[in-house]
């Protein structure tokens, strides 16, 4: 297998897309050097990006010709380092962004992989449905990278992620062959490819066009903002709604450092600077009983000791409480020069200890961790706002990050929940894994892409898959240096 | 009797035989024509691992029986939402290799949807865990969805952890008489016109309707979930479709024990699920019915989840046909089940009749997979179908 295109295929992908849309120059490739988790920087020693469903088609068969590796990409939104190509061809979906249909009666889209996430809600909106998963990175992330990742979002504590919504897929496997994965037409026998496929990170193939499905807009809506002298407060609060078998769309939880950075942003959402922390809490559904079920949830953050509890009273207040949070990530830009942002999940009722431990730990440690995160599923997001360029900082924030992960495995908890594995998380994998688990996965992958030209490097660390033995990419970073900056 | 997964590793590694996993053993073969194999029990392999109730997550060894789960988390107020036909009697383990689904699915989801990590003693005895306990994860390739609905041909699932839910405040169940003069399409999109957020809702045909003593009419059966006004609100929408006849809840256990009391009493009995697109469920449900009749075979137990277009259809011997007839008819109409633009999957079925089903898992990324798992083809082999072209 060789990395390096050849001048034939180049040659050959600018007939199929059109020279315009291959780009060589190193300048040109830059914008392709990383994701959103700017630690990690790799420059692909091509970018194809193909413009329709057989231009895709031809380039990946082209590719597979030639045996060359590649790195399907969506928008690039990724926290994990994924769609990160190390002299190797990225393919770029986000040109195919059409639509193929909606189907209101039967509450189904079909998509092609580079439909930006809110612009499929916006779509379906008119007919009174919603496409549910809703990253904060929805205004620019692709269903293709969606499904990639199986991404989350707050409303998913809800509705599911984005495995719950995908109905089928055609996929275009690395040799160039398509498959039909799944059937909009109901129930098809045999093992589930469709749910095998979705967060398989762009190892298996590349998703041609999906299905997902709809759902109708909720009837109404209460979004509720809560406010603890503590943040232990607020995660206990956050068990006692659980508890009462209440199950909002989003329940989600902001600590000070992360509310002082919004509410000093373009994005400031009027939360309370003075609080340890915040709750955002929504619920919807049928207008009758939903304002039972929000007198209940006052009810449980007083009882943990709120000190008040807002209701929005209009469309733009609620749209302003949920903006400082979608952009508190964004917001995060003020505190440091540069951000690592986390994501591990933990057993709901384990929150407060986790919280308590990684407070500790950034305090030992010397970091600023701000914890903005989704409560409700215990998807915690400990982001840790620092300058790279500071050698000593970046290498407490080395260490503060590890011993975080660690805490959250040692409660039982996963190394990420919504963000993938990519290449940020591989030094975590067999921590969670046992060694037969890990190669087992590796010889599902190998069912797809024997030659693991898709995505090569990511998912599974580097002892787990023999062909990648002393190869360039690696489960720990060669510089940590190299590793952290922005 | 091995009681561990490691138990179970040992003896796949020590021995060479092909296995049939059983559980309890109350839907076994399916009628399906898996090839001759030694029985494996994995009954000893129960109990509760883990609950914690405040995460509303469980974990459990595969061969725990639904209503031990059900008495735990009852006394906390929590659910598992899984209502399959023959619940009652199954293992956990076994719902979960055939992801069968019963009428909560339209509100509560698949079992993909629950399942939150599974440990898998494979074929060559190497046990796998994948997924994990919390309710949200991405980490690694998603052994767990591919598991699901496997029927075990990828190894034995010895441990599972599950989401719960919370028991709904107000658990209410209504049957609504459907006019038989006003065509099914109307009364769906009557009902369509309302906004409900049911935890069920089913269409029963009238074989099925009189054999439970609701009715001797086709019906709407739709169970309401939540606190007591939202619960109010809805009876009061479905009121304008008809006269509501409260039932009790427990009928939804009559279901699961009838359908499947039905299927298990003969053991060649046919039982299918007929899927198309929801807007084609008028067309699905009459196809299948019209295909059953002309062969004899009506009438037939029948319902419908709405929301998901699929029709579950147990097809109870006939007593005008001999038994040889009734075999030679189901065969038959397993050409011709499934309506244009549908699935079909069958359930069960007498042994021949399973001749015209196509295999399910012939293709090349199904046969990697079962070689990934299972090398010499020893776990349930044949039970999904043959993974060779014939």
């Amino acid at each position: 297998m060789s990395n390096l295109p050849s001048d034939a295929l180049i040659a050959s992908l600018e007939t199929i897309v059109g020279v315009r849309w291959v780009r060589k120059r190193a300048a040109e490739l830059q914008v392709f050097d990383a994701d959103g988790l700017p630690g990690y920087r790799m420059l692909p020693s091509l970018a194809v990006l193909p413009g329709t469903r057989d231009e895709l088609i031809a380039v990946v068969c082209a590719l597979a010709a030639a045996e060359v590796a590649f790195v399907p990409r969506g928008a690039g939104t990724g926290l994990s380092g994924g769609a990160l190509a190390e002299n190797i061809v990225v393919l770029a979906l986000n040109r195919l962004t059409r639509i193929l249909s909606i189907d209101a009666e039967n509450c189904l889209a079909h998509v092609e992989p580079g439909v930006v996430n809110v612009n499929l809600g916006r779509a379906v909106a008119p007919f009174g449905l919603q496409y549910a998963p809703d990253p904060s990175s929805q205004t620019a992330c692709t269903i293709g990278g969606n499904v990639a990742e199986n991404a989350g979002g707050p409303h998913c504590l809800k509705y599911g992620v984005t495995m719950n919504h995908v109905v089928a897929l055609t996929v275009l496997l690395p040799n160039g062959e398509l498959v039909a994965f799944g059937s909009p037409h109901g129930e098809v026998e045999g093992y589930d490819f469709t749910g095998l496929f979705v967060g398989s990170e762009g190892c298996f193939g590349v998703a041609v066009d999906v299905w997902v499905r709809l759902i109708p807009l909720p009837q109404a809506i209460r979004t509720l903002l809560a406010d603890f002298d503590s943040v232990d407060a607020a995660a206990r609060a956050v068990s006692e709604i659980i508890a009462t078998g209440i199950l909002p769309a989003a329940l989600e939880m902001m600590d000070n450092a992360t509310i002082r950075a919004v509410e000093a942003s373009i994005y400031a959402a009027g939360y309370p600077t003075d609080a340890a922390a915040v709750l955002l809490c929504e619920v919807d559904g049928l207008l009758e009983g939903l304002d039972t079920d929000v007198a209940m949830i006052e009810r449980c953050c007083g009882l943990h000791g709120a000190r008040s509890v807002r209701v929005a009273s209009t469309n733009e207040e609620r749209a302003r409480l949920w903006q400082g949070r979608k952009k508190a990530f964004g917001a995060m830009g003020r505190i440091a020069p540069h951000l690592v942002v986390q994501d591990a999940v933990v057993p709901r009722t384990k929150l407060p200890a986790v919280l308590a431990t990684i407070h500790e730990i950034s305090e030992r440690f010397k970091v600023k961790v701000c914890n903005v995160f989704h409560a409700g599923d215990g998807n915690l997001h400990p982001n840790i706002a620092y300058d790279a360029n500071n050698a000593d900082e970046s290498e407490r924030v080395h260490h503060a990050m590890r011993e975080i992960m660690q805490a959250c495995i040692d409660v039982g908890g996963t190394i990420t929940g919504e963000h993938g594995v990519g290449l940020d998380k591989l030094p975590y994998m067999n921590k969670l894994f046992s060694e037969d688990t890990l190669t087992t996965m590796c010889s599902v992958r190998d069912v797809f892409d024997p030659e693991r030209r898709a995505n090569p490097g990511k998912v599974i660390p580097v002892h787990s898959c023999r062909e990648w033995h002393g190869a360039a990419l690696r489960a720990e970073p060669k510089s940590r240096k190299a590793e952290w900056p922005a | 009797m091995h009681e561990s997964s490691q138990s179970l590793a040992e003896h796949l590694r020590s021995t060479i035989d092909p296995i049939r996993i059983v559980a309890n053993g109350s839907w076994l073969n399916a009628g399906r024509p898996t090839a001759e194999a030694s029985p494996l029990s994995v009954q000893g392999v129960r109990g509760i691992v883990e609950y914690v109730p405040g995460d509303l997550t469980i974990t459990v060894r595969a061969g725990t029986p639904h209503s031990e789960i059900d008495a735990a988390t009852f006394h906390e107020g929590q659910w598992l939402g899984l209502d399959p036909a023959g619940a009652h009697l199954g293992t956990v383990g076994a719902t979960i290799a055939t992801a069968a689904a019963g009428p909560l699915v339209h509100g509560i989801g698949a079992v993909r949807d629950i399942v939150l990590g599974l440990e898998v003693v494979s074929g060559n005895g190497v046990i796998t865990r994948s997924g994990g306990k919390v309710v949200k994860n991405v980490a690694g390739f998603d052994l767990v969805r591919l598991q699901t609905g496997a029927w075990g041909t990828l190894g034995i699932i010895t441990e599972v952890s599950l989401r719960l839910r919370a028991r709904p405040e107000t658990d209410e169940t209504v049957a609504i008489e459907l006019d038989g003069r006003t065509p099914l399409l109307a009364h769906l999109i009557r009902l369509k016109g309302l906004t409900l957020s049911p935890l069920s809702i089913e269409l029963i045909g009238a074989p099925l309707a009189t054999t439970l003593g609701i009715s001797s009419q086709q019906l709407f059966l739709i169970r309401l979930g939540g606190n007591e006004t939202r619960v109010k609100a809805q009876r009061a929408q479905l009121a304008t479709l008809g006269a509501l006849n409260d039932c009790n809840t427990t009928i939804w256990e009559s279901l699961q024990r009838l359908d499947h009391d039905n299927a298990v009493s003969h053991s060649d009995c046919a039982v299918a699920r007929v899927s198309h697109l929801p807007s084609q469920l008028p067309l699905a449900w009459s196809h299948v019915h019209s295909e059953l009749s002309s062969v004899s075979l009506a009438p037939v137990l029948s319902r419908a989840t709405i929301s998901r277009g699929t029709v579950r259809l147990v097809v109870p011997h006939s007593p005008s046909l001999s038994r040889d007839e009734y075999r030679a008819a189901v065969s038959s109409v397993t050409r011709t089940l499934a309506p244009p633009g549908g699935h079909v999957v069958w359930e069960r079925l007498p042994k021949d009749a399973w001749t015209n089903v196509p295999s399910a898992v012939a293709d090349r990324l199904s046969r990697g997979l079962q070689r990934t798992f299972d090398p010499d083809s020893r776990c349930n082999s044949g039970i999904l179908g043959a993974t060779f072209v014939g």
